[in-house]
């Protein structure tokens, strides 16, 4: 996505950073070959106040592995194949029993100080706190068709006010509640889980601003306009309006019975 | 509700209708609107040149079969109809125009008669697009144009839809109007048009649709979308992609009256949640004819060990 510097700046809803003394908080990271970055990413979160960081490793042929090993707080997950996009953190989500779980990428080191943000936020009392990607977002002329995806699932779930915001991207963080309310296996389709999560009528918000547009590692994969990443993501939009509309019907809440349809279906008889 | 009346032809049309809306109607001529066409000329002209201004051959016309016809909705819209009609009949020589008044109370459906339109009229309010369904089901041309009665837009401008259909062979000739996208946070229906181009898999036709006017339709593509479908018209839209219809934006035509954005956390006004609806359920009736994911498939993914 081209970044726009003309996009007006909009401001976040951010959360003071105090964290909770009496929640138990852990953090789930999924690690594809990420032996350059993982480091920096668990010396931040090793910074924070969790009861454990779990290690989704997947696909690895590099030293994720033993990188993950030799950090304490570790529980690290071994799997030779790779799972596939999300999978892993619906399996860290299943392991930790703790009553904050904080996510985030192997690839994007994000500082302590910023992360904590997305624990307070769930301490406060909300179920999920997205990462508030609207600063960096350019005009909307200039969004690709991921990020049209994701505010539109959030307009059709009658939640425009949190915009192109989404369980798609980290950082986030979600409440024990939250997670066995609609189910860890969930997590592997993110804006099914977002669906879910708002149906259920969780509390759902964004709790810090963090720039992982730019920090992204580009992969041949997800380069380019109708790269392989995109089209998966643009799917799982697809699959959780479709869970939605099973649920609310194939209009969700959008009224339209000012219309008289039965005016041109009697015409035809 | 009850269908009032279906007006003759244009030729016995001024002789049709109530007289005493004839008077709002008189209170409207005269009155000039500025709009400007493409080339800055007015519009708008004397009521006395109507005549002159509509083509040459109308009167086989009104016996035979037209080649075109033009659809407009209309509901209390006297202040413009007129100059709509006038615009619309000089489209192509062989033109029907069928107004579909619903609700109307200022006289709109008596000036359409006068000015030479077939009007399908209902007392009451049809909502959202369903007059377009109606009008379709009426109408005997090889093209279908669908306008506005709100919206004066030059036969100049309106030529292109019509000519995409009967000479390049296009099914769905589109306004190539996405809407206003150089802000960051755009109007919710624009948002709903390119996302469901986006799932269509048709990207390249980023905000336009069959919602915005005009655009102009086969004989065909009616056929095989049915004209019902035109009163949910994202739903059309979606139809005549996914059914191989050659789908294309033509000519642009800003009809850019959508209303600014709105404040976080502001309510949508009712007519977004009809349209946002509008496009849900097209998505359904995609997903109701394959799989869940309308052809976006993760492969790569293995769901089995996620639980």
């Amino acid at each position: 996505m081209s970044r726009g510097r003309r996009g007006k700046r909009v401001s976040t809803e951010e959360t003071p950073a105090v964290l909770p003394v009496d929640c138990r908080v852990s953090a789930v990271v999924t690690v594809l070959n990420e032996e350059a970055t993982l480091p920096l990413v668990l010396r931040e979160l090793g910074k924070l106040p969790l009861e454990e960081i779990v290690v989704v490793l997947n696909g690895c042929t590099d030293s994720s592995l033993s990188i993950a090993r030799s950090f304490p707080q570790v529980t690290a997950v071994h799997y030779a194949e790779k799972l596939g996009h999300d999978v892993g953190r619906s399996i860290g989500a299943k392991l930790t029993k703790s009553d904050i779980v904080l996510f985030v990428d192997s690839d994007i080191p994000i500082g302590a100080d910023r992360l904590k943000r997305f624990i307070a936020a769930i301490a406060q009392g909300a179920d999920v706190a997205l990462n508030d990607i609207s600063p960096f977002l350019p005009l909307f002329r200039d969004w690709d068709e991921v990020t049209k995806m994701k505010a539109f699932l959030n307009l059709s779930l009658g939640r425009p006010d949190l915009r192109a915001n989404s369980m798609t991207c980290v950082p986030h963080a979600m409440s024990r509640r939250a997670i066995e309310r609609i189910g860890s296996g969930m997590l592997a389709v993110p804006p099914k889980a977002q669906a879910a999560v708002i149906e259920a009528g969780l509390r759902i918000r964004t709790a810090a601003a963090v720039n992982v547009l730019q920090t992204n590692r580009v992969r041949n994969s997800n380069v380019g306009k109708d790269n392989e990443v995109s089209r998966l993501i643009i799917g799982d939009h697809i699959e959780a309006l479709k869970y939605a509309m099973n649920a609310g019907g194939s209009r969700l809440t959008n009224d339209d019975s000012g219309r008289r349809r039965h005016v041109v279906m009697r015409r035809q008889l | 509700m009850n269908r009032l009346l279906i007006s003759g032809i244009r030729s016995r049309s001024g002789r049709v209708g109530g007289s005493s809306q004839s008077s709002d109607a008189g209170g409207a001529r005269g009155r000039v609107v500025r709009r400007r066409g493409p080339s800055g000329r007015k519009l708008s002209r004397p009521a006395s040149s109507v005549h002159r201004t509509r083509p040459v051959g109308e009167t086989e016309r009104s016996d035979s079969i037209p080649l075109v016809s033009v659809i407009i909705p209309v509901m209390n819209e006297r202040r413009t109809i007129r100059r709509v009609i006038r615009e619309a009949f000089a489209v192509h020589p062989s033109t029907e125009v069928i107004v579909v008044a619903n609700g109307t109370r200022d006289g709109s459906s008596v000036i359409a008669k006068k000015a030479g339109a077939r009007v399908i009229e209902y007392a009451e309010p049809l909502g959202h697009d369903v007059g377009r369904a109606v009008g379709a089901e009426a109408a005997r041309g090889d093209v279908l144009l669908f306008i506005d009665g709100d919206m004066v837009i030059s036969a100049s401008r309106l030529r292109p839809f019509v000519a995409a259909v009967l000479r390049e062979g296009v099914d769905v000739a589109l306004n190539d109007y996405s809407g206003p996208t150089a802000k960051p946070i755009v109007h919710s229906v624009v948002l709903a048009k390119h996302a469901l181009n986006a799932m269509l898999q048709r990207p390249d036709l980023n905000g336009t649709s069959m919602t915005a006017v005009p655009h102009a339709l086969s004989r065909s593509a009616l056929t095989a979308v049915g004209a019902e479908s035109l009163a949910v018209p994202p739903l059309a839209h979606a139809k005549a992609i996914r059914l191989g219809l050659r789908v294309k934006a033509v000519h642009h035509v800003n009809v850019g009256k959508l209303n600014p954005p709105r404040r976080e956390r502001e309510r949508m006004k009712p007519l977004e949640y009809v349209i946002v609806g509008d496009h849900l359920e097209a998505l359904e009736w995609v997903l109701g004819r394959g799989d869940d994911r309308c052809g976006f498939v993760d492969q790569t993914r293995k769901r089995h060990y996620a639980r």
